[in-house]
């Protein structure tokens, strides 16, 4: 999909590491490493409101998007 | 939606929960996956047993052998061929391999329910080829029984109709359509896990 999650950055300028993060949102370290990844499908609004309080940013810091072709659907595999 | 006037809107739901655990350890699931197990069991047996009469039938002598076609209103006696032997034990053979590797997908399958993780995507493909073994298996059933009254029992068999097959195409499309519920419900399982 062409929209990209900004985690790394913001970790970076806010010199937190995924663990803390993940604590302090409340998901798991690897739940987090899906989403700063990209993997993940969604983003509930709970997690997306966590992120943005623990990081001190707008949703649109950690979300951008980039124009190009999605990328494959999952759901084809079976 | 129609309805005719004047009718009071009868507005009951009765809940229906089974009495008993369906899915999960020690549930309904699990006791029917040991049966399965035990039909699995006995149909590998009889399928081995058939590969062997099926081998031996190729070798034995059955020069002075005939077979008896009958029905209420009378038979005749035929002698029994070698093709005719081994179309016949073949056929078995086909029938009861096709049921075991059936079986062998289900148990497949209940092994999921059984864990309570019903929608993985190899029950999918699971569901899927015991759609297509049944299809085989009762289009050949079907098919053997058609030669079987047109070749070796005119007159005492009758023909199979269309008619006959409606019951095994329906259950085939049954198959194939909980298949695609799983196909859908694995969808959801693996959205809901990227999740975050």
């Amino acid at each position: 999909m062409a929209i990209r999650v900004q985690l790394d950055r913001l970790l970076v300028e806010r010199r937190m590491s995924l663990t803390e993060l993940a604590d302090r949102v409340g998901v798991t370290v690897a739940n987090l490493s899906i989403l700063k990844t990209g993997k993940a499908r969604a983003v509930r609004f709970t997690t997306l409101f966590a992120l943005c309080r623990e990081l001190e940013c707008q949703p649109g810091d950690i979300l951008i998007y980039e124009p190009g072709p999605p990328e494959p659907d999952l759901d084809d595999e079976a | 939606m129609f309805r005719l006037p004047g009718l009071p809107r009868l507005n009951v739901r009765v809940p229906f929960r089974p009495p008993f655990r369906t899915l999960g350890p020690g549930s309904v699931s699990s006791l029917l996956k040991i049966a399965l197990d035990v039909a699995y069991v006995l149909l590998m047996i009889i399928t081995a047993v058939l590969l062997l009469v099926l081998l031996a039938s190729i070798f034995i002598p059955i020069a002075n052998l005939n077979i008896t076609v009958s029905n209420e209103s009378g038979g005749r006696q035929q002698p029994l061929t070698r093709p005719l032997l081994l179309f016949g034990v073949g056929a078995l053979t086909a029938y009861f391999g096709g049921f075991l590797l059936i079986l062998r997908n289900l148990r497949m399958i209940f092994r999921t329910l059984t864990l309570g993780d019903p929608f993985q995507p190899d029950n999918v493909r699971r569901l899927r080829q015991v759609g297509l073994i049944l299809a085989v298996v009762t289009g050949g059933v079907w098919l053997a029984q058609g030669v079987v009254a047109a070749r070796l029992a005119p007159g005492v068999m009758e023909r199979q109709g269309f008619g006959e097959l409606l019951t095994p195409v329906f259950s085939v499309l049954v198959v194939f359509v909980l298949a695609e519920v799983f196909r859908e419900g694995a969808r959801l399982r693996r959205e809901s896990e990227l999740t975050i």
